[in-house]
Order: structure tokens, then sequence, then C-alpha cells
């Protein structure tokens, strides 16, 4: 934390900047979830353009099993603007101390129901439990292939979504009134046995053979 | 189950995204595990397709599906072969650089194959024919992405140019738009290359003209890619009659139309009128005709007059003329009106433009589906939707050569691989995939080329990759791109050390 009081202490355009650096590298889980409720941490430096930086603490599963040549280059593409930042893996709370999660399937299925902790989101809870949902820019903002249909009672209680994240979910297959993307939502203590349906996704929306051109 | 020994033709994303949900679905634990190879060609030395050669330098995030690619990579049962341009018939953009390899090869050396090679032509406007004033979208993006088939070929003459028309109104025209007017100092730190810079830095741009036929409501582009436009630093848009966005009584918006007739309504972030450079949404216009410059009205800076016919919207959404027209003075059109499938691709069908295909199954003039032959991406969809798209496409076409590969028992028992069977009734099937084939295997063609050292594979493209990404850091940016011709001699050099 004191490392964390340090950084607003500098000009605010220094301290985006600082902030997402800092927690691009040394973000630890412990001091993460500190700072989850003033922090967000965003894509890119430049994007940082609210106090609050956008946080994801999506990791790359796939990383930690390829070769150490990989990683590497993974891990040099986040000193720069581009990538989304690569954390280390969620922790699992200690059974029943942690918030449930009700994950479905399209047909209204339960998957499984988890727990997490307060600061985690849905995206990389489901890359824990090895719940079949997709993070093609990891958390970034930048596709919808992490929609999920959040029970009612439960999306009244989270942030309203901002623009960058309305702007994907235009975008999403089996768009609902309560859709959001997965890694837009960060678990708190209300959100205790929310439920994340994932949408379906046939290949229906294109219909194969004839289908006029516009041009 | 039989082995499947899968060929894919291309390395884009869908290609990818095929691959990686077939190795794990057959994992370690499965017994058919080691049934599966996937060998998979790209006539480019640089894998993911429009990953490397489409996505918008400015829209880094959208690139991070590599790392899942990288991931399936590292699974020995897939091989990737760079620079092998698998061809039935003369290729319509000969690669020098690539080896070509006819598609009977692969036929006699592949029990699966999937035409995964995406759309790769510009569709062009009947009114404006390419010259060098009047060039496809498709074209920039090539070169400010270092595609291999722009290698020495002159960088569009921007210093020269004040005002551009686009002629439509896609997400590729927004991208061509931002890319001429944001400050290349914001740019630099992306993965541009530092030539493509240089003309941006001495570019003369004042205004980008972005003309669809149709209206706000019914423009392609989507509401990221226009409120980055809204959002641009030292320009603004010039206002639209306010008639036009008016939404008409009774019409039922999507939430897409809606927010984007609101973003429309507020306007860019700067003011018109305040600011260096200029855009603007020109809607309900089709162009008729470039005139070149004549004596008397000859202009240095906007030396063409593009001719456009006023449009008003039938009752079935189509543009239709009011009989009005209007002149344009330009520097230079750019066309951006879609994509098509090379029609020198197996299967083709020019009514479609891309791949005729049922269920991700290819399907041949007669209607009968083609044992073993599946098409994935744009090559099977046409050139429409973006990545999570792709993505959803590629896991059902997957799913559907598993069923098809999997005993009857299996299948059953299995809900994804069930509804990807359908009813398990395929017809009269044509074969043209060998049934019996040497697993391990490569085509004597490819293999002779890989000695010559002209075929990458997944690791020549990793050692790139590094090193392209070291020479950006030096440089304070995101990448510095390699040509083949450089990415050639840095291998030779890694290979020998």
């Amino acid at each position: 934390m004191l490392h964390l009081k340090s950084i607003q202490t500098l000009p605010e355009t220094c301290r985006r900047a600082t902030t997402s650096l800092s927690l691009s590298h040394v973000a630890s889980r412990s001091f993460s979830r500190q700072t989850i409720a003033s922090t967000r941490t965003h894509r890119s430096l430049d994007r940082c353009r609210t106090e609050w930086t956008r946080h994801h603490t999506r990791h790359n599963l796939l990383t930690s099993s390829l070769s150490p040549l990989y990683r590497q280059s993974t891990c040099r593409r986040s000193l720069h603007s581009t990538a989304a930042p690569q954390h280390g893996p969620i922790t699992r709370p200690a059974p029943g101390t942690g918030i449930k999660v009700h994950f479905k399937d399209s047909k209204g299925n339960l998957i499984k129901t988890v727990e997490a902790n307060e600061g985690d989101d849905i995206l990389s809870i489901a890359h824990e439990y090895d719940i079949d949902l997709e993070g093609a820019c990891e958390g970034s903002v930048a596709c919808s292939t992490c929609h999920v249909i959040v029970d009612p009672e439960h999306y009244d209680l989270l942030p309203e979504p901002e623009d960058d994240e309305n702007d994907m979910l235009d975008m999403a297959f089996g768009l609902t009134d309560t859709s959001r993307l997965g890694c837009q939502v960060k678990l708190a203590r209300g959100l205790d046995g929310i439920t994340a349906t994932l949408p379906s996704a046939t290949r229906n929306m294109f219909v194969d053979g004839k289908k006029p051109t516009h041009h | 189950m039989a082995p499947i020994k899968l060929a894919i033709i291309g390395a884009g994303p869908s290609s990818f995204y095929v691959a990686s949900r077939l190795l794990a679905s057959l994992p370690p634990s499965s017994p058919y595990h080691s049934a599966l190879r996937i060998h998979m060609y790209d006539r480019l030395w640089a894998p993911h397709g429009l990953v490397r050669y489409g996505v918008a330098p400015d829209h880094p995030e959208v690139k991070n599906c590599v790392h899942k690619f990288d991931a399936a990579a590292t699974d020995p049962r897939l091989r990737f072969f760079g620079n092998v341009n698998v061809v039935a018939s003369p290729p319509v953009v000969p690669l020098p650089q690539s080896t070509e390899l006819p598609l009977s090869t692969l036929f006699s050396n592949y029990t699966h194959l999937l035409l995964s090679s995406g759309c790769s032509l510009p569709l062009l406007h009947p009114a404006l024919p390419p010259s060098d004033h009047c060039v496809p979208a498709l074209s920039l993006v090539h070169w400010y992405t270092r595609h291999p088939s722009v290698a020495h070929k002159p960088p569009p003459p921007l210093e020269k140019l004040e005002h551009i028309s686009i002629i439509g109104q896609g997400n590729v025209s927004l991208d061509v738009a931002r890319m001429l007017l944001t400050p290349p100092s914001t740019l630099e730190k992306y993965d541009i290359p530092e030539p493509v810079l240089d003309v941006l830095r001495r570019s003369a741009v004042k205004h980008v003209s972005i003309i669809g036929r149709r209206g706000p409501l019914e423009a392609a582009f989507t509401t990221k890619e226009l409120r980055e436009m809204m959002n641009l630093e030292d320009a603004s848009m010039e206002p639209i009659d306010p008639s036009l966005l008016v939404v008409p009584e009774g019409a039922k918006l999507t939430r897409q139309q809606s927010r984007t007739m609101q973003l429309l309504q507020k306007g860019s972030r700067n003011k018109p009128g305040t600011t260096p450079k200029s855009w603007s949404l020109d809607f309900f216009r089709s162009p008729t005709g470039l005139a070149p410059p004549n004596s008397a009205s000859s202009s240095l800076t906007r030396p063409y007059t593009l001719s456009l016919a006023h449009n008003t919207l039938s009752a079935d959404k189509k543009a239709i003329p009011t009989g009005e027209t209007s002149t344009l003075r330009t520097s230079m059109v750019v066309t951006s009106l879609g994509h098509q499938a090379e029609p020198s691709i197996p299967w083709y069908d020019p009514d479609l433009r891309h791949v005729r295909t049922v269920g991700g199954r290819v399907v041949d003039e007669t209607g009968r589906t083609v044992k073993g032959v599946y098409a994935s991406g744009w090559a099977a969809m046409g050139a429409r939707g973006v990545l999570a798209s792709t993505m959803i496409d590629a896991y059902a076409v997957a799913d559907t050569i598993l069923a098809d590969s999997f005993p009857d028992q299996i299948r059953r028992e299995n809900d994804a691989l069930a509804s990807a069977a359908g009813d398990g009734s395929l017809g009269e099937l044509s074969e043209v995939l060998a049934n019996k084939v040497d697993l391990e295997g490569i085509p004597e063609e490819v293999n002779k080329a890989m000695a010559s050292g002209d075929v990458t594979d997944y690791r020549d493209w990793k050692m790139i990759d590094e090193e392209e990404i070291r020479r950006g850091e030096k440089l304070g940016k995101e990448r510095e791109r390699m040509d083949w011709e450089e990415a050639r001699a840095f291998l030779e050099h890694a290979r020998m050390s």
C-alpha cells in the first residue's frame, strides 16, 4: 500500500502510467486485491483516461504451458503499450470462505458452482475452474468472447458498464438486457450467489449457402 | 477412429482456432490423442493471417489472441509450413518467395483438408477502376502492415495528398481514416514500420471524406471504431445534416444502431473548425466516376473530381438514386467495399464469392458433400464478422470434423459432437482424399523447399517474433517488422550460430 500512496502523490498523467506499469510488473495477488477497489488497470497507458485504472487479473493459463522462450516474449510485450497485463492466476479461497459464483450453460443447466475472492473477475474465475469461457483479447475489452448473461438480481448490483464495454457488447451474440463482459464483472461481497450463464454459440448465425452480398 | 491427418490451407485465426479446438478435444488422456496430425500451410512466411496483416496497428489488444495460437503450436501434433502456396491453378497474387504446392499433392498426402484461406481480394467499384489515384483500402492496409505482397512497391504519396475520399463505411474505412488522421507521434509506439511512419510524418492530408451509399442506420462500422474517430486528437467531424440523424417514426433500432445515432448526434470531441484536420461521413452518395484534372479548373492539391449520385432509401432499405448529383474535389480515392475469396481456390462458388459449404462441410457444384473436406472462417462465410464470430465458426467446424471422424457411439455420448453431426446423413459423397497415408509424412516438394531454407516453421516464426519485438523495444515501440529478405537473413544467421 505504501507503494500505491507514493504513486498517488505524482502528477495525474504520470501516476496513471506508473500505476498501470507497476501493476503489470509487480502486482502480486495481495497487492492487487488491496488496490482493486481503487485501481482499474486499462489496456494501454494512453488509454488510462480515468484515475481509476482497470485491473485485469486475467492469467494467461496458456503461457504457463509454454516454453520459457514463449513466455519471455509475452512478458516483454507487456512492457509496452500493447498487451493486456499478464498476471498470476487467481487464488482459490478456502472452501466455504469465498464468494459463490454459479456458472450455467446456455440451456440453463448448472455447470458448476465455484468460490472466488473479492476483486476476481468472472473471466479469470472461469479459467481457474476450467469453465469453457474464451477471453480472446485477455481482458482488454477488445472483443466480446467472454460475454456472459448475469441473473437480473445481481446484474442490478453491478456498476454500469463503461462505453468501451458497451461497444463490445454491441457485437456479442445472444445479447440480453443483463449481458456483461465476464472480464469486467468483478466480485464484491454483495454479489455472493451470482449466476453467470454462457450464451449459446451456434453456427446458426451464419446461414450457409446463398446470402446476398451488399456490394 | 481412423487417424486424422489434416492439411489446413491458411494459417490465420480461423485455422488456428480449428486446430486449437481439435488438439484440445483429443488431450493426452484420450485414446485418440496420437491419431491426430495437423499440417498448416500458409503462402506467407509469417502465420496469423489478418491478425498480423489486417488488425489496425492501434488496436494491439485484438492481437492478444495469438497467445492461444502460440500455445496450440507447442503441441507436436501441429506443424506450420510458411511460404508454401497451395495452388489448384496459377495463383492470382504471385508471391515470388513462396514454394508452389499443387492441391493434388495434398489430396494424396492427407485424409482431411480444411480450406481456411480467407477472403483476400478486395471488392472493386464498377465506376472506380484501380489506378495510381484510386486504390483499394487493402493496399493501404498491406502497406502499413508490411504485407509481403507490397515489397518494393512505392508507398502512397501522402505528402502530395490533401483530401482523401474513402468509398464504403465499414470498419476498414475507419481504420484507414484513423491512420491518416492520428498524429504520427501517437502512432509511433505501435506496431507500424518505420518507413510507414516516415510517410505519415510527411503527410499533407487535411480531410478524409467517408462516403456511403446509404444512411447512418445502414453503416457497417461499429461503435468502438466510430467512437475512436470522434475522439481523434487533432481532427474533428464536419457536422452532419440533422435531418439525417432523425430516427424514422416507427423504426425499431438495434442496440448498436441507437448507440451509433447517439454518437453521431453528439459529434466529435473537437468542435468543427477548431482542428488542423477534419473528416466527414457523407451519407446517401454513390460514386459514378472519377475525372482526371482538366486545365481550366486544375488544382494542384485536389486534382481529381469525384462524381456522386445522391440516394434515398427504398422500403426494403436499398439505395435508390434521387436523380440529384454533386461533385467532390479530391486528391485520391480509396475503395473499401469488402472482400471476397480468390476464385482460384477449390470449390469456389462464383455467386457466393467464397467456398460452397453446408455446416462447415465443403459441397461440390452438384451438391455432393466432399468427404473429409471442410472450410472455415471467411473462406467459408464470406468476409464479415469480427474475431469472435470467426472463433465460434471455427469451433463448430472442429466439432464437425470430429463428429464425422468418430464412431457413432462416441458421437451420441457427446452433446457437442451429436449436434455437430446433425442427422448423420450426408447423402452422396464425393471423394478426393487418400484413405491411407503416412501419418508423419511431409509432401516431397515441401521437404525439398525446407532443406533449401525457403519454408518457415513455427520455431522460425517465434525467433523472428522475438527479434521484431527486440528491435521495436530499441525504438520504444511494440515491434519493428521484418520483410522476408530480412527475416531470411536473420534466420540463416540464427541457424548458423
